[in-house]
Formats: structure tokens, C-alpha cells, sequence
């Protein structure tokens, strides 16, 4: 603000400065020309002094001897000074002895009749000396400079001294121009700063703001997550709760209990399977890939899809025979389109069709693919639903109906996989959720074989047990004895490879995730130790895996059924046989 | 007039430094032969001071004794006595006058009448052969001047 002040005080003395500057300027001029006015005039007078004074000598002898023509002789000689205007020589008495006048001017008659001065001449009269006597005296009057030569001059100076105004003025508009330039400048400059500050504020507020939304939104989530992943973890809990409490029921008919028995089993099971779409949503869940039939994976889901959708809807197939294989997990695969066929049933309450339809895409940019597309007759979606389709947690079902995580398992799944989702529904015209999937190179068949050959195997063997939490060993090392096999449980990656030192082994059954040294660097250890030794890797879920994969070893996912243990146990003795 | 004009060219006459009159001394004026103008010529030389110096007249018969003369009006009884005058006279330092009327024979300075008005001839070549130097200022109010060899 002072500044402001100190700016507009310079404003207003400037133009001051400059008049005072001009004034100074021009009354220098003008003293000038006057003082040179009057040196001049002073000049005039001693120049024409002189002049009389070089006369008078020069006459000197001609008015000693009385010698007029001799004396009009040098007074002619003075006639080439046009300035000279009228010359008179006197002899001693003061009568006129020679002389001469310009322009009809005369020089007084007698030494004595004053001199009628005309147009501002300058006259000087003086005396010719002869020794110490006065013979006489010389008169000489002479136009000054002409007006116009001296006005020339001062023009000139005139000029000069205008110039210099003119420069100054110049100068002062210039300056007086830049300053209001810079005055402007700082001025938008301060605005520019206020607007930045403000703008600032308001990036703050806004951030702030979004935060608030982006953190009410995670609540939201997380109240639609838990709402129904309670829903439907009570419902398989009531299953396995009441099962459990009819098998505790003393006397209970054997086909009965093995009923309640099948019904945790499944349950549990369920569960698993909720606890796995939650994973791949997170894209936690290590794959198992496997080639893949998809038309006859299709085939085998039809009985399903008919028990899940109810009898209301009718389910029809348009599958291609050219519809190549995938390598892709099986499980979730089956878990993918079943979640788009609980969606399909959702948005049709009334009953209608679903369509699941195999293609076989050209070479795109991602290879050679296959599109299983899943079309239902349904209310359709407008377009922002269809936007946040995908979203995890996004689901229009009332809470406790659905997780909004179908779709987002569906799409998970997908770019896992290396493929991707594609969502075509309008109101009123029905959905249709395009699943696409890379071919694989591998034929599906010959895989098919492998594993059914795979699971008629059944030895027995060394197993080394590495498992941390005790009631998981407990029930690990029950099952494995339970199948013919003979266990020694440890705790540690450590442990385990003291043990190895000292005993043989047939294969190596670990957990993934534990303290200290983990299962996937027990096995790198193994490979080095024991190169044929094979390792199974067991995991609830590990960041590990999913990220760099188990180098090639079978993972078996917690948790997991009998049948499944016995089958990788096998296979892996099966291998070391054949080596 | 003559008389009046005689002892003013002592003015415009430098004499060189070994004749020079010294300081307060005066310039002699000698009248040598025949004098016309008498008492005029005291009284035209008594009015004259040159730089402080006064001149005085002396009247001689003859050459002899006008050794000590600055300047010398020569006027003899005739035109050849007036030459042997001016013939005994050379060698010195002396400013010569002449008159017309005293014949055609010419001293330095030589008297005219035109017109009834009193004009001279200078002769500047004899002049500087004695030593003498005569003022341009006289020399430009001469009829004709006998011009001194460069």
C-alpha cells in the first residue's frame, strides 16, 4: 500500500518536473541571447573604435601636412567594410578634410555637430595625435551586424534550445507512459496473485471435498460389502449350524446323517467359493489355469444353470464348434458365468430366455480369441447403470440381496486371464455380457485325459508337513494319515530343511504365508538341496503367488477338500516314480 | 608652409642608433646655405617634440660643420652650388631637403608647388644608402618616390 502512495506522489510531480526543466530551459535560452546581445553591441563598439584608431594613424601624416587627397585615399581604402556606413577625417580646427557616407548618409560637417545616429549605428570619434599635439580626429560610424544574420544566429540557438525541449518532453511522456505501464503491470500482477491464492483455496476446499466424498463412498462400500456378504455367509452358517446341531442328536439314522454331513460339505463349499469371488475381485486369487473346452464346459454348466435360474426361464445354446480352447482357471470361469446368469435371472423376475452363445473372434490385437456372449430378455439397463456396471460394490439389488461383486468377479477374472468384458444392454432391449478369452495353443482334449488318468493313481509316500498354524496341521496331517500316507509335521521353512538333512523325503506339502523363512523360498532352498524332491504349496491367498506365480509348483487353495490333497499328493509321487 | 613642414619629417624618419640624438638631447635642424624662411622656421621647429626631444635650428655657410646635422635643408645661391651642397653632404646620415625653386637638383626630400598646394618628392634609394628610414605614412603623401633598391 505505501508503495501504491510513494508511486501516485512521482505520478503527479512528473509532469511539474518536466514544465520546471522546460521553463529553466527556455529563460537559459532567452539570458543567452540576451547576454549575447549585449556582447555584441560591446564588441561593435571596441570593433569600430579599432577601426577609427587604425584610421587615425593612418591619416596622421596627410593631416600633418595638410594633405586632404592623401587623407581621402585611406578613408577610401575603408569603404570595403560594407558595414562601415559614414567616415569623416577633421584637421585640428574641426573641419571636415576627407570622408564619406553610405545609403545617403553624411559625416557631421564639423567635428562638432553631434552625430544624428540612424538605424542603430555605432559611432566612434577619435583623436589624431602628431607627437603630444591634437592635429585632428577621426570619425567612424557602422551598422551593426544586419538583423536578419544575428537573427539567424539566435534562430539557430532557438533551435537548439527547442530541441532540447522536445527531447525532454519526449522523454517525460515516454517515462510518464512507462510508469503507468509498470503501474498497470503490478497491478495485474497483484490480481494474478489474489487469483492464485484463491485458487489455491479453492483446489483445498475441493480436494477436501473429495476426500469427504470418496471416504463417505468407501463407507458406503463397505455398509454394501458387509451387508451382504453377512446375508449370505448367515444363510450358509444357518446350514452348517443346524446341520451340525442335527448330527450332534444322539441315535440319528445313518442316511440321515450323512445328509446333514453332504449339507456342510456344500455349505462350506459356498462359503469358499464367496471367499474366493471376493479375492479375484481383489485380484488376490492365484490362478490355476488349465486348458480349457469352453463349449463343453458350457455343456456341463447347463444342469446348473437350470436348477439356479428356476423354472421361469429357459436356457438355450448356440455354441460353435469353431470356438477354440482357453487356458484360463476352471473354477472361475464357472463362477464368472454363473454370476452373469444370477444377474440375467435378476433382471428378469417375470420369466424369459438366456442365451449363452460361443464365437470364435479373428485376430485382434490380443490374438485369436473366443467370445461366450450371455443374453438375457430382460428390463435392460439405462446408460449409467451400464457405466457403473463393473464398479465393485455397485449394485441396484436392495442390501442384502446381492455383494455388487458379480460382475467386478466377472471382469477380474477376465483381465487375469488376459481378456476382457463387454456390456451392450439398453432399457427394455435386454443385456448382453460378452465374456473374451485368448485361445490357447494347447489342445483342450489330451489335457482332459491326463487328469482323469492323474486321479486313477493311488500310492503312498514320505510327506513332509510345513504348516504354522496348528489346527490347519492338525487337520492336514489327520487327512494325509488318514490316506495311507506317512507325515512328519513341522512348523518353519527352517525347520523343514534341518529335518531334510537327516531324513528322506517323497515330496515336500508347505503353507505359503508364514514367519520367518516362506514357503516359496523353502522351495527355492529344495531346489537347490533336493533338485527332484517335489513341493506342493498350499495358500489361503498370497500377494506372492499372485504376483510371480509358483515357478511351475502345484498350488493347492485353502481350503481344500480331501479329494483334491490326494490328487496333488499323487501326482506328485506319480512324477518322482517316473523319474 | 614649407617652414612649417620641414622640422615634421623629423617624425617619420628613423636615423640609425649611432646618430640617433640620445635621450633629452634634440635634433639639429641646419640650414645650410641660403635661408628663405627665417624666423617661420624657429617658430615651426620650437612647436615640434619628437618622443620628448626638441629641435634646434643652426644656420652654416658651407658643408663644414654639419656633421652633427640630422636633417639638412640645402638652398645655395644657385642650382650647381646647391649640388656641391648636396655633393659634400654624402657619406653622412642626414635627412636632405630641396626646394624646387632652387633648382632641379633633388636632395632627399624635395619640395613642389601644384596647385598651389606644397607637395614633395622623396628619393628612399639615396635615403637608404645613408642609413636612413623613411616612414611609409610619408612616402604615401609623396608625388613620386624614388624607390630604394630591395
Amino acid at each position: 500500500m505505501k508503495h501504491l502512495i510513494g508511486l501516485s506522489a512521482t505520478r503527479t510531480n512528473a509532469p511539474t518536473a518536466i514544465i520546471a526543466v522546460v521553463a529553466l530551459l527556455l529563460l537559459a535560452g532567452i539570458g543567452i541571447i540576451v547576454q549575447n546581445e549585449a556582447a555584441y553591441r560591446e564588441l561593435q563598439g571596441q570593433e569600430v573604435r579599432v577601426q577609427a584608431e587604425i584610421l587615425a594613424e593612418s591619416v596622421e601624416a596627410a593631416l600633418d601636412f595638410g594633405d586632404a587627397q592623401a587623407a581621402q585615399g585611406a578613408v577610401e581604402a575603408i569603404r570595403v567594410n560594407r558595414q562601415v556606413r559614414t567616415v569623416g577625417v577633421y584637421d585640428a580646427a574641426g573641419a571636415l578634410v576627407a570622408g564619406y557616407g553610405r545609403d545617403g548618409d553624411a559625416p557631421p560637417p564639423t567635428r562638432d555637430v553631434p552625430y544624428a545616429s540612424t538605424r542603430g549605428a555605432v559611432a566612434s570619434i577619435v583623436p589624431v595625435e602628431s607627437g603630444s599635439e591634437r592635429i585632428g580626429s577621426v570619425f567612424l560610424a557602422a551598422d551593426p551586424e544586419p538583423l536578419s544574420s544575428r537573427l539567424t544566429r539566435y534562430l539557430v540557438m532557438a533551435l537548439l534550445v527547442l530541441m532540447a525541449v522536445l527531447v525532454i518532453i519526449v522523454l517525460g511522456i515516454g517515462q510518464n507512459a512507462l510508469r503507468r505501464a509498470n503501474r498497470e503491470l503490478e497491478e495485474r500482477a497483484e490480481a494474478l496473485v489474489g487469483a492464485n491464492a484463491e485458487l489455491k483455496v479453492q483446489i483445498a476446499e475441493r480436494a477436501r471435498a473429495e476426500d469427504q466424498l470418496r471416504q463417505a463412498q468407501k463407507l458406503q462400500a463397505l455398509g454394501q460389502l458387509t451387508g451382504g456378504i453377512a446375508h449370505d455367509f448367515n444363510n450358509l452358517l444357518t446350514v452348517i449350524q443346524g446341520s451340525a446341531d442335527m448330527l450332534r442328536r444322539p441315535g440319528i439314522e445313518e442316511a440321515k446323517r450323512m445328509r446333514f454331513a453332504e449339507a456342510i460339505a456344500q455349505a462350506a463349499s459356498r462359503a469358499a467359493a464367496l471367499t474366493g469371488q471376493l479375492l479375484a475381485f481383489a485380484r488376490r486369487q492365484p490362478l490355476q489355469p488349465e486348458v480349457l473346452d469352453v463349449n463343453a464346459l458350457i455343456r456341463g454348466m447347463i444342469d446348473l444353470f437350470d436348477r439356479t435360474l428356476g423354472e421361469r426361464i429357459s436356457v438355450i445354446t448356440d455354441l460353435a464348434s469353431t470356438a477354440c480352447a482357453v487356458e484360463a482357471d476352471r473354477a472361475q470361469l464357472e463362477s464368472a458365468l454363473l454370476n452373469i446368469a444370477v444377474n440375467a435371472r435378476d433382471a428378469m423376475p417375470e420369466g424369459g430366455t438366456l442365451k449363452i452363445a460361443t464365437e470364435s473372434r479373428p485376430d485382434g490385437e490380443s490374438g485369436r480369441m473366443v467370445a461366450i456372449a450371455v443374453t438375457d430378455s430382460g428390463e435392460g439397463m439405462d446408460a449409467e447403470t451400464l457405466a457403473r456396471a463393473i464398479e465393485p460394490f455397485f449394485t441396484t439389488k436392495s442390501t442384502g440381496k446381492g455383494t455388487g461383486l458379480g460382475l467386478s468377479q466377472v471382469y477380474g477374472f477376465a483381465t487375469q486371464s488376459g481378456g476382457d468384458v463387454r456390456i451392450d444392454s439398453a432399457p427394455g432391449k435386454g443385456t448382453t455380457v460378452t465374456l473374451l478369452l485368448p485361445c490357447s495353443r494347447a489342445s483342450a482334449s489330451a489335457q482332459e485325459e491326463d487328469q482323469g488318468a492323474r486321479f486313477q493313481a493311488k500310492r503312498t509316500g514320505r510327506v513332509l508337513l510345513v504348516e504354522d498354524n496348528d489346527e490347519v496341521g492338525e487337520f492336514a496331517h489327520s487327512l494325509l494319515s488318514e490316506i495311507g500316507h506317512h507325515v512328519e509335521w513341522v512348523r518353519s521353512g527352517e525347520e523343514a530343511l534341518e529335518l531334510i538333512e537327516s531324513r528322506d523325503f517323497d515330496v515336500v506339502f508347505s503353507d505359503v504365508v508364514m514367519p520367518g523363512m516362506s514357503g516359496l523360498e523353502l522351495a527355492e532352498a529344495l531346489r537347490r538341496l533336493r533338485p527332484g524332491l517335489p513341493v506342493i504349496l498350499t495358500t489361503g491367498y498370497s500377494d506372492e503367488i499372485a504376483a510371480t506365480g509358483a515357478g511351475g509348483r502345484p498350488v493347492i487353495l485353502k481350503p481344500y477338500r480331501l479329494e483334491n490333497l490326494a490328487a496333488a499328493i499323487d501326482q506328485a509321487l506319480d512324477g518322482r516314480e517316473k523319474e | 608652409m614649407k617652414a612649417a613642414f620641414i622640422p615634421k619629417f623629423a617624425r617619420y624618419v628613423e636615423w640609425p642608433a649611432p646618430v640617433r640624438p640620445a635621450e633629452r638631447d634634440p635634433f639639429e635642424l641646419c640650414v645650410i646655405g641660403h635661408d628663405p624662411y627665417g624666423s617661420l622656421l624657429d617658430r615651426a621647429a620650437a612647436r615640434e617634440a619628437i618622443e620628448g626631444r626638441e629641435i634646434v635650428v643652426r644656420r652654416l655657410r658651407t658643408a663644414e660643420g654639419a656633421a652633427s646635422c640630422h636633417l639638412a635643408f640645402v638652398h645655395g645661391a644657385s642650382p650647381p652650388e646647391t649640388g656641391r651642397l648636396l655633393v659634400a653632404l654624402r657619406g653622412l646620415p642626414i635627412l636632405t631637403i630641396t626646394d624646387s625653386r632652387a633648382g632641379p637638383v633633388r636632395g632627399m626630400i624635395h619640395f613642389t608647388t601644384v596647385g598651389g598646394r606644397v607637395r614633395f618628392f622623396i628619393d628612399d634609394a639615396v635615403a637608404a644608402e645613408r642609413g636612413l628610414s623613411i616612414s611609409s605614412r610619408l612616402l604615401a603623401l609623396a608625388l613620386g618616390v624614388r624607390q630604394r633598391r630591395s
